[in-house]
């Protein structure tokens, strides 16, 4: 038979086409599963595309993932998309707080008849998938955990004779050290985020007034209108004043703030672990210049030192998906071994899955010190209930909102502690009574 | 006549009046964008009446109207005089002060607050290591919401040159010869010749200027998002955080609908003033 040029032209793009199909199937023989992710810089789109996209491609040939970055404004397109019906299959939401509103208004499926069939529910740490609990139903597996630390220059604490701080005490007699010899003693900035408030206030609250009063308060034992809380911003307002973040906390960006931290402008920041996974924050592996901890006690309700139990992200399946199997099948992917280890080797402290039988040992050898020894601990503080809550992962959202904008009134002086915390009462009370606040983990792990 | 003006009249409602109708149902419902609405009455009025920042995201847009009706509009009617006066310049200078126009408006405010503002890696920075202490303006509450505006002032004035230009230049020479003949100078022309003949033209973008204003949004989201301390916050961003941070879309849509109002009366003063007019030339 020959072929006329028309005929040859027409087929050259079918042939293409076909060629670039995944393995042992045709397009039309797998089922597709969307999937609409938020940020991610090149090294995450990258990660995402390798170790995800393609990788569960490939593994096998009943489903077809398809996965589109949406940027910042994912959390708003998602609300739309799924109250008209025209969502992913799979709702990654930036966190329980988040995922709350969804599961409330029964946008997203119950996933017990999954975790069931997986044995999900006996594989993830109970304070990490008990967040995702809403009237005895599973709504989502958390994608990773996150914490504040405290990072550190230890060029610049080893050049000045520093030690790493045990107590509050401690920390200020360096913050003023820092500060005589022209150092800024925290690296912060929120000019492009400021979420990068409440990074700092989960800091102040938890640190200074104790995880048990934070838990108390967020299960509505205690008003926020309490003395430790009232110490807690008390401190952070003298800690803002005294320029211990410095005197462009407005004007930085994080990534400019953190970066004061790796050229020895600034000795220290606190920030989340997520920083591991940004490259541009400067921080190399293996890395000679800085160091993490866990963030110390900051007042007299604990001793030594504390993580703070968050999830930075939530994964269910939409209530309208026409695939809701093939969604599973892909949360049952992230749980193995494989791809565990080339996501956090890629792309580290981005998806960090809080399972059990996937032990942080195993990251030993991607050749980045640091974040195994972070993880390492968080999995243990977070297995044996050793932990304190973040704001983005237990606050309800208006609550959450007032602590992020208000902070700014209290240390600009435009309103009291008093005055900022009453507020933040008065919306926790009214969002506690709506059944706003994301559920809390029980008290032992 | 109605079936010529059947398709627009339909897109209209569609795209513009039912949305409208919908945002202002949802002012008087507790929403949180994704389950069942609740009706709350006039509770979303109550609460945004009660919170003190609505009150000064309201006075912001006062404020930034105020300057938008002066600043922006006067360099506008001056650089238009000068260019009618000065025709050989007329097609360069147009360019150049058109084209803060057609960058966009993320690219413009990134602009100002990294290359300009910032301390670190800005202009700002670079005056203050030559021994100038300057603070950046967009981190202080007081006066961020002015340097926003001059971001935006930087990015409209040009346009609002070129319209006004464009209707000075309808005004018979004839009318601005004799003025001339007559002895008038710059300001007197300005002031009994120029102004007079663009009265339609002015008024209809002072009125949209009133109206764009308690509607601004994008530059001060981008630029300052409402801060430091709600230094910043209009009505817009005072909405976008009720809708899309607090998950609170009756209070965002009540917002929306005191931003709605300020328009309509914008709109009502413009049609009084061409009724009027209109009653004068007959």
């Amino acid at each position: 038979m020959t072929m006329t040029r028309r005929q040859l032209v027409a087929a050259i793009p079918a042939a293409a086409l076909a060629a670039n199909l995944p393995r042992g199937a045709r397009a039309e023989e797998r089922k597709v599963v969307t999937f609409w992710f938020g940020q991610a810089n090149s090294d995450g789109q990258a990660a995402l595309r390798n170790d995800l996209v393609e990788a569960f491609n490939a593994s096998q040939d009943k489903y077809l993932l398809q996965m589109e970055v949406k940027g910042a404004a994912v959390n708003n397109l998602l609300k739309v998309a799924l109250v008209a019906g025209n969502g992913p299959d799979i709702v990654q939401t930036a966190g329980p707080a988040y995922l709350t509103a969804i599961a409330n208004a029964g946008q997203v499926l119950p996933l017990d008849d999954f975790a069931e069939k997986y044995k999900w529910k006996e594989r993830f740490l109970a304070p990490l998938l008990n967040t995702s609990v809403y009237g005895g139903k599973l709504y989502a597996l958390p994608r990773d955990y996150e914490s504040m630390h405290l990072f550190y220059n230890k060029e610049l604490f080893k050049q000045n004779g520093w030690k790493q701080p045990t107590n509050r005490q401690e920390m200020e007699e360096i913050a003023d050290a820092a500060l005589a010899k022209g150092i800024i003693p925290f690296g912060a900035g929120n000019a492009d985020w400021k979420g990068v408030n409440e990074w700092l206030m989960t800091v102040f609250l938890n640190n200074v007034a104790g995880p048990d009063n934070v838990r108390k308060a967020l299960s509505g034992e205690l008003p926020w209108t309490a003395p430790p809380f009232v110490e807690a911003v008390e401190l952070s307002k003298a800690w803002f004043n005294k320029g211990y973040f410095g005197k462009n906390y407005f004007s930085l960006t994080i990534e400019q703030s953190f970066l004061q931290v790796v050229n020895g402008k600034a000795a220290m920041a606190l920030n989340g672990t997520w920083s591991f996974g940004t490259k541009s924050y400067g921080m190399s592996k293996p890395d000679t210049v800085m160091d993490v901890m866990p963030t110390p006690s900051l007042g007299s309700a604990f001793t030594g030192s504390l993580v703070h139990l968050a999830c930075g992200a939530t994964l269910s399946i939409a209530k309208t998906s026409q695939n809701a199997e093939g969604a599973a099948a892909v949360f049952e992917f992230m749980l193995t071994r494989k791809f565990y280890e080339t996501m956090n080797r890629d792309w580290p402290g981005k998806w960090a899955l809080p399972v059990k039988d996937l032990p942080p040992d195993m990251l030993q050898g991607i050749g980045y010190p640091l974040f195994e020894k972070t993880i390492a601990n968080l999995h243990e503080a977070f297995s044996k209930g050793q932990y304190g809550f973040t704001t983005w992962t237990f606050w309800p959202g208006a609550t959450n909102s007032h602590l992020i904008e208000g902070i700014e009134q209290v240390w600009l002086n435009k309103i009291t502690p008093d005055a900022y915390l009453t507020r933040m009462q008065t919306l926790f009370s009214q969002e506690a009574k709506e059944g706003k606040v994301p559920p809390l983990p029980p008290r032992t792990a | 006549m109605w079936l010529f003006a059947l398709p627009a009249l339909l897109i209209n409602i569609c795209i513009i009046l039912v949305p409208a109708v919908l945002t202002f149902t949802a002012a008087f419902f507790m929403w949180d964008g994704v389950g069942k609405p609740a009706w709350a009455g006039l509770a979303n009025f109550q609460n945004m009446a009660a919170d003190p920042v609505f009150w000064s995201a309201l006075t912001n847009n006062f404020i930034w109207t105020a300057i938008f009706l002066t600043v922006p509009v006067c360099i506008a009617l001056v650089m238009a005089a000068a260019l009618l006066m000065a025709p050989n310049a007329r097609i360069v200078v147009q360019s150049i002060i058109f084209l803060p126009r057609i960058i966009a408006v993320a690219v413009t405010g990134r602009i100002f607050q990294g290359m300009i503002f910032s301390p670190a890696t800005g202009i700002v920075a670079w005056l203050n290591e030559r021994g100038f202490s300057i603070s950046d303006p967009l981190a202080d509450p007081d006066r961020s919401l002015y340097a926003v505006a001059a971001v935006d002032i930087w990015h409209w004035w040009g346009f609002l040159a070129v319209v006004f230009l464009s209707a000075m230049r309808q005004i018979s020479v004839d009318q601005i010869e004799a003025a001339r003949l007559d002895g008038a100078g710059f300001l007197a022309l300005f002031r009994y010749v120029l102004i007079p003949g663009i009265r339609p033209t002015l008024i209809l973008m002072l009125i949209l200027t009133v109206i764009w204003s308690f509607q601004v949004f994008e530059f001060i989201f981008i630029v300052t998002r409402g801060g430091p301390a709600y230094g910043s916050e209009v009505l817009a961003t005072f909405a976008y955080r009720h809708a899309f941070f607090e998950g609170d879309v009756g209070q965002a849509a009540a917002a929306a609908c005191v931003m709605s109002l300020f328009g309509l009366c914008a709109t009502a003063v413009y049609l009084w003033l061409q009724i009027t007019d209109d009653a004068q030339s007959t």
